[in-house]
């Protein structure tokens, strides 16, 4: 297998006014050719701080990065030439219109002009911005800067491509061209390295997945294997109607209550009698609308970063 | 190598012929930052020009009432005083201003993420501000040559000197933008403007100072950037000292090497 970087015991730490914080406890990690890998984790989970390592802006206090080979702490020039950055704050680029950004990032990156005219073309028509690719960038929305971003992260990208939270402020439309562009660096050979606290769309675009919590990877591995432990159970999740009072069905958990919505899981065999349960309901009118589902990635997620939060 | 690799020229047998050194690269990618600053700030240039031509002609008219009706030797110092200044004062005030707004903004921390060389980034703003500063340098002279009725005779180092000037100035004001904590770097580069503009012997003789100051403008870049300006615009009344090269060239390797680190600094 093509590891382009191995991440080994990797830790950083920050002083702060409230003391120490470890933003990143010891995370081991692998991203290989052709595979996304999701990194996924709320805000504060020491994302960025790991990407930050990655590319040289901020330096570990141990652990190793190795990318294609080569020690990423030691020479961080070549890391930078290995690899291209999506950052999470949006890139400011007020006076320049998205294809004069990408192109000239492209060509910073060492593209020649016609092939990276022609790529910037492509890759800004994919996301359909051609609407707005010469319009100064300051009059064009959050999403298409965002969009304009990651395409000057993949006109001509690295080994690895780093993108840290593609697609905030990205409509859904072409939230799903930018999930498809993704996918298809990963086909072109790049090692993609995916921030994210969407889970439930980046599920369905990564290969390997590993949720990170207060600077450690508290799981990792396929979307599948990580959902296997959720075993044979289902989602049930119910709206209330206002002032409604449910009676559940005996021995069925109830997972997350607000005010107008429960979630509830439900073991596979009993999903017929839960759907009847809550068809009764909603004809007597208590439940306003249900829906029974899988249970996802969010779920394992969520569980961990609980569990993980209850046990500190 | 990548299907995306060749196709975009990059890596592997695709890259540009090995005969294109590392140097040309460099040096390409430094024209390309500088398109990418130029026309990132597109709008403002414009008002930026006129605004250091105002501050050229201000400092040699204002001075000029300062002094009422100077002699030949102190209208001399006025008109060749003007392009200094303009060129300290955009090196050492605006590119600590545009560097602290690049990192407030964000745009300082993923500039650094490319894979050029940090020094590409300080000489791309550094080109961008002398260009700034040039007509402003220019108008200085002229206005100062027509205020004060004086004759000046241009020498051909004139121009690798403001070039030196600009280059010095610049990286200091780099490194205060980088190293300092914005409000600190703030306030410093304030402090920096009237003490450039009154406290340093640019538009007078250091003879005026008093002797501790002297002694102080003997080791900082000041003077000897208005010495090398002023020699170079009027060969046959002022010439620069060796010493003065010396200073003046020291203090060009510590701020290119200072601002070099400040860039690579990694937190």
């Amino acid at each position: 297998m093509d590891d382009v970087l191995q991440v080994t015991g990797l830790r950083k730490g920050f002083r702060s006014r409230g003391g120490a914080v470890q933003a990143n406890g010891g995370i081991d990690l692998t991203v290989t050719a052709g595979q996304v890998v999701g990194l996924l984790g709320h805000n504060g989970a020491g994302k960025s701080t790991l990407v930050n390592q990655v590319v040289g802006l901020l330096r570990p206090d141990a652990g190793e990065i190795l990318l294609a080979g080569v020690d990423a702490i030691a020479r961080p020039e070549q890391a930078r030439r290995l690899a291209s950055v999506q950052a999470q704050a949006n890139v400011p680029i007020t006076g320049l219109t998205p294809r004069v950004a990408v192109e000239l990032v492209g060509r910073i990156r060492g593209g020649r002009r016609p092939e990276v005219a022609s790529r910037a073309a492509a890759l800004l028509g994919a996301l359909d911005l051609e609407e707005w690719i010469d319009t100064p960038s300051e009059k064009v929305s959050g999403g298409v800067a965002r969009l304009t971003a990651f395409a000057m992260a993949a006109v001509v990208p690295g080994r690895l491509v780093v993108l840290d939270e593609p697609t905030n402020d990205v409509d859904p439309v072409r939230r799903r061209l930018l999930w498809g562009q993704i996918r298809a660096l990963a086909d072109a050979g790049a090692a993609v390295l995916l921030v994210t606290h969407n889970v439930r769309e980046a599920e369905q675009v990564v290969d390997r997945l590993a949720i990170l919590d207060h600077g450690v990877v508290l799981a990792s591995g396929t979307p599948g294997a990580l959902t296997h432990g959720l075993g044979d159970t289902l989602a049930l999740e119910v709206e209330t109607a206002p002032g409604a009072r449910l009676g559940w069905p005996a021995g069925l958990v109830v997972a997350q209550r607000t005010r107008t919505r429960s979630v509830a899981t439900v073991p596979a065999e009993r999903a017929g009698e839960a759907i009847a349960w809550a068809a009764r309901e909603r004809a007597e009118r208590s439940i306003e609308a249900f829906s029974l589902t899988q249970r996802s990635l969010e779920d394992v997620y969520v569980e961990l970063v609980d569990h993980e939060e209850s046990a500190a | 190598m990548t299907a995306l690799a060749r196709e975009t020229g990059v890596g592997g047998s695709g890259r540009r012929p090995e005969a294109f050194s590392r140097g040309a690269e460099h040096m390409r990618q430094l024209g390309l930052m500088v398109q990418w600053q130029v026309r990132r700030s597109g709008q403002y240039l414009p008002l930026l020009v006129v605004v250091q031509v105002m501050l050229a002609v201000a400092t040699v008219v204002g001075y000029g009432l300062l002094a009422g009706n100077p002699d030949r030797i102190a209208g001399l110092y006025l008109a060749t005083g003007a392009p200094t200044i303009t060129l300290i004062t955009v090196g050492l005030v605006m590119t600590p201003q545009t560097v602290l707004q690049s990192k407030t903004e964000g745009s300082l921390d993923w500039l650094r993420t490319l894979p050029a060389p940090r020094e590409v980034f300080l000489l791309a703003d550094l080109v961008m501000w002398t260009l700034i500063a040039l007509p402003g340098t220019v108008v200085g002279v002229v206005v100062g040559a027509l205020t004060f009725g004086v004759t000046l005779s241009p020498t051909w180092w004139l121009v690798p000197s403001i070039l030196l000037v600009s280059l010095v100035s610049a990286s200091l004001g780099y490194a205060i933008g980088t190293l300092l904590p914005p409000t600190v770097a703030q306030l410093i580069s304030q402090v920096l403007v009237f003490t450039v503009m009154l406290f340093t012997p640019i538009s007078y003789p250091s003879e005026r100072l008093p002797g501790w100051a002297r002694i102080l403008h003997e080791w900082l870049p000041l003077e000897p950037m208005a010495q090398a300006v002023r020699a170079g615009l009027a060969p046959q009344e002022f010439s620069i000292a060796p010493r003065s090269w010396i200073v003046l060239i020291v203090w060009c390797a510590i701020s290119v090497l200072g601002a070099g680190l400040a860039l690579r600094r990694r937190g």
